[in-house]
């Protein structure tokens, strides 16, 4: 960018103090490491400042978008005059510089909790963590979005249409509260290695890895859901590169929290969890790469513009992945563990088998992203689309769900296969009669047959698991169970709205109703835009007896002239009914006639008289003063057999080129308005509505069954998930009273 | 006992190895030039530049056609493509077509595709179309 020469003097300040607490803060913690326990206070006051610095940058920002001062580059080039107040904050995250900086605010605001929590680990766990936060300092340095330009722009550049949405504004920083999370357990494993202290890490950095499990599955959630109801192609999942940099933190975040819980409850995978803690900061990082460097650029609708990071990106990476594999590589080896003595049939054994599966999911995931980077050097470099993901991840999911289904009736001791078998009967019963009942409806591949019965076994198994734990008082270390019975839930889902959902193309004319699968649809009306209510379709619905409208929206944007399409959806508790928008035809065919001319659409004939000059007075004279000029068009519109003299007008603002031409309703139906006029020529150009070419307009219908129950497994995930972060922490508290923690 | 288990785990990791590779392999779509993926019966992507006043939607058969052209070679290719006409199709700078050659109507059917807006929304999220 050669037109932006310098920085706001106020944020780029800073930025760079924030740079400079943070060195000190480092320095501080790294002599406390050393032996002067006097260092602590230093390196704790530094890291107030530090915090006090990038909340300070924040604010800059959000101010100069709030003000919208559009010198600066960034606020030029994701805000505007017209943009509505609580976009501003979305603007705030809508770029790379204002993503990274509010991935920066999180991660310091977190370090401030992590100062006070770790214990005596907090000097070699808050050195870690300030190296992670060093890398976005520098970034954020280097591609300041602070950055000034040379002019002064009265109006910005807005913010893309399809973001302004509420859900948009609340997704992204959800999401790097997620990725902020994830170097939370990281620090923890390398301090722990750093120091050789192999004992207390795994307790305090269990909520923390728990939280990050959170908070990135509500963000990935968020994002879902904002995909289905507002993109139009009826999914909310696409497999898509940046859709991916999420969900491969999420999955190893997974893996990690129950090698941890393993690691608490039996003392096993004690170094397992080094991996995989590194595992879900790596990829986090990895993930950012894949997405900001722009080496996507040509695979994903989502990609970043390479901005010129990506050098730095690839050095902090290696920065990172150097430092984790110097010390896994020398210190693992010191962990003490303890032999396999699980049996076979305990838990122990199928929790190791499932956290396998789950990162065998993830690494299939992530070489399936890197596609475009693998095959770079072959002749011509490709990737791997949904089906892909789809087709690898179909087995795994039958071995989850077969897992989930065993594991609550496993003990860490083992059992028969027998009593397994007993404790299974009622699930299995449950989970049979949804099997046959899914068959009779419309179910018919054995596979996803099987696939539902696992599913349904898993729900059932661990919801009685639930309810039993719940009735005996203890809710709250049950949070494992409900988070599976979610799981569960959103198994079938997937399988039910995303295997068996019915979908057609259909051209309805309007005011004729067209019958599409078990629905009857007619095309209302258009409804023209008033006020914040955007352009948008009415189409009535009976199904089953039951009248409905939806308002699908097809609008153009007045800043970028996009067509943007937004779908409606009917939900019902068993499916949805998702109306999407393909193409709209108004139907208004135009006659251009000279004077004395006829001209006919369908049975409507029009002839054109002459103009009238004298209509709002002469146009002569309004055209000499410079006022408005007002012309009629003089017309004999015959329809039925019966003519009709009508004058419709066409009013001319010279002074600010504005053209008002009012439709004029005719006798016989339908309405005539002015389209243009040509004065050299002096032909008329007028447009018929309604006359006889009726308005077409072309849906895309699909019926989605059971898809509610994606979402609402998914609450159920984030309700265990959150039962479980709750009941460690309160654990990490009463250890920590009893002195028992490093 | 345990070393058996052990290695029919391992057996089992390798063949879910192999079949990844497999799937890896088969839903590979490379990117062509456009005359390559005249030649090619299978699933790749083309990019180019949208043929200005080349884009009609087809009502009869819901179908969206266009002309792409390669800024390269000044190539030029029919696109159809079944389904949503994407946000920014129209001032798109570049798009990406994944799909396959059609060698009877001599089109390119394209099942999704990607479109590049220009750089002022850089990495913002834009439409996205699957069938």
């Amino acid at each position: 960018m050669d037109y932006v020469t310098h920085l706001y003097l106020p944020g780029a300040l800073a930025l760079w103090c924030a740079l400079a607490f943070a060195l000190s803060c480092l320095w501080g913690y790294s002599m406390v490491l050393r032996g002067d326990a006097t260092a602590l206070v230093f390196a704790r006051r530094a890291y107030g400042f530090y915090a006090l610095a990038v909340g300070l940058a924040a604010v800059l920002l959000i101010l100069l978008l709030v003000l919208r001062d559009f010198r600066i580059d960034y606020v030029f080039h994701y805000s505007g005059l017209d943009l509505p107040m609580h976009y501003q904050f979305a603007s705030f995250w809508a770029g790379q510089q204002g993503s990274f900086m509010i991935w920066l605010v999180w991660g310091s605001l977190l370090g401030l909790l992590l100062q006070r929590t770790a214990g005596k680990s907090e000097p070699a766990v808050m050195g870690i963590y300030i190296l992670t936060l060093l890398g976005l300092i520098f970034i954020l340095v280097r591609q300041s979005p602070f950055a000034m330009r040379l002019d002064a722009p009265l109006d910005g550049q807005g913010l893309n249409p399809l973001l302004q949405d509420d859900w948009m504004v609340i997704h992204p920083p959800i999401m790097f509260v997620g990725f902020a999370l994830s170097a939370i357990p990281f620090s923890f494993a390398m301090a722990s290695l750093w120091t050789r202290r192999f004992d207390g890490w795994a307790a305090r950095a269990f909520p923390w890895a728990l939280g990050g499990f959170l908070v990135l599955g509500t963000a990935i959630l968020m994002g879902g859901y904002w995909a289905y109801k507002t993109l139009g192609w009826g999914g909310y999942w696409g497999w898509d590169p940046v859709e991916n940099a999420s969900f491969i933190p999420f999955l190893f975040g997974t893996v990690l929290i129950h090698g941890l819980h393993l690691e608490r409850t039996r003392g096993r995978y004690r170094r397992a969890n080094y991996v995989l803690a590194t595992l879900m900061f790596m990829s986090v990082l990895y993930g950012t790469f894949l997405t900001r460097s722009g080496v996507l650029a040509d695979f994903s609708v989502h990609s970043f513009v390479d901005l010129g990071l990506s050098g730095w990106l690839v050095g902090i990476l290696g920065t990172f992945f150097l430092l984790a594999s110097y010390l896994l590589a020398t210190r693992l080896r010191q962990v003490p563990t303890r032999p396999n003595e699980d049996p076979l049939l305990s838990r122990g054994t199928f929790m190791v088998l499932a956290t396998i599966t789950l990162l065998v999911s993830a690494l299939v995931i992530l070489a399936g992203t890197s596609a475009p980077l693998l095959t770079r050097f072959m002749a011509s470099p490709g990737q791997v689309g949904p089906s892909f993901y789809n087709r690898v991840n179909l087995p795994i999911a039958l071995l989850v769900a077969l897992l989930l289904a065993l594991v609550p009736y496993l003990t860490w001791r083992g059992e028969t296969v027998r009593t397994v078998a007993r404790k299974l009967l009622w699930p299995g019963i449950f989970a049979l009669a949804v099997t046959v009942g899914a068959a009779v409806w419309r179910i018919d591949q054995p596979l996803h047959l099987v696939f539902l019965f696992l599913a349904a076994m898993a729900l059932a198994s661990n919801l009685m698991k639930t309810w039993e734990k719940g009735r005996a008082g203890g809710l709250a270390a049950a949070g494992g169970y409900l988070a599976h019975v979610g799981v569960g839930v959103i198994l079938i889902g997937i399988l039910a709205s995303s295997g068996y959902d019915r979908s057609a193309k259909v051209t309805l004319v309007q005011g004729v109703p067209q019958q599409v699968g078990d629905a009857s649809l007619t095309f209302i009306r258009f409804i023209p835009r008033h006020g914040r209510q955007k352009e948008c379709m009415e189409v009535e619905v009976v199904r089953h007896g039951e009248r409905f409208r939806v308002y699908p929206k097809m609008f153009i944007n007045s800043r970028t002239r996009q067509l943007m399409v937004n779908p409606d959806i009917r939900s019902f508790a068993l499916m949805d009914f998702y109306v999407s928008p393909l193409e709209y035809d108004p139907g208004q065919p135009r006659l251009e006639l000279a004077q004395g001319e006829s001209g006919a659409i369908g049975q409507t004939r029009v002839r054109f008289v002459r103009f009238d000059l004298q209509a709002e007075g002469n146009a002569l004279v309004q055209m000499a003063a410079g006022q408005t000029v007002t012309v009629g068009a003089v017309l004999e519109v015959t329809q039925n057999g019966q003519t009709a003299g009508v004058r419709p007008l066409y009013r001319l603002n010279p002074a600010d080129g504005r053209v008002d031409t009012p439709p004029l309703r005719l006798p016989g139906g339908g309405a005539v308005r002015v389209a243009g006029i040509n004065a050299s020529s002096g032909k008329v150009l007028l447009d018929l509505g309604g006359v006889a070419n009726p308005a077409h307009l072309a849906l895309d219908v699909t019926s989605k069954p059971l898809i509610s129950m994606v979402w609402g497994g998914l609450y159920v995930v984030l309700a265990g998930g959150i039962l479980a972060t709750l009941n460690r922490l309160r654990q990490v508290r009463k250890l920590d009273s009893l002195g028992r923690l490093e | 006992m345990n070393r058996r288990l052990y290695l029919i785990g391992a057996l089992l990791l390798l063949a879910f190895a192999g079949f990844s590779l497999a799937s890896f392999r088969d839903t590979l779509t490379p990117y062509v030039t456009y005359q390559e993926a005249r030649a090619a019966n299978r699933v790749v992507q083309v990019a180019g530049a949208l043929q200005k006043g080349s884009s009609a939607y087809q009502m009869a058969n819901g179908s969206l056609l266009f002309t792409l052209r390669d800024p390269k070679t000044s190539d030029l290719v029919r696109v159809r493509y079944h389904g949503l006409r994407p946000a920014n199709f129209e001032d798109a700078i570049s798009i990406v077509a994944i799909g396959r050659f059609d060698p009877r109507a001599q089109e390119f059917a394209a099942n999704k595709l990607l479109v590049k807006c220009p750089s002022k929304y850089q990495g913002t999220e834009v439409e996205k179309t699957y069938s």
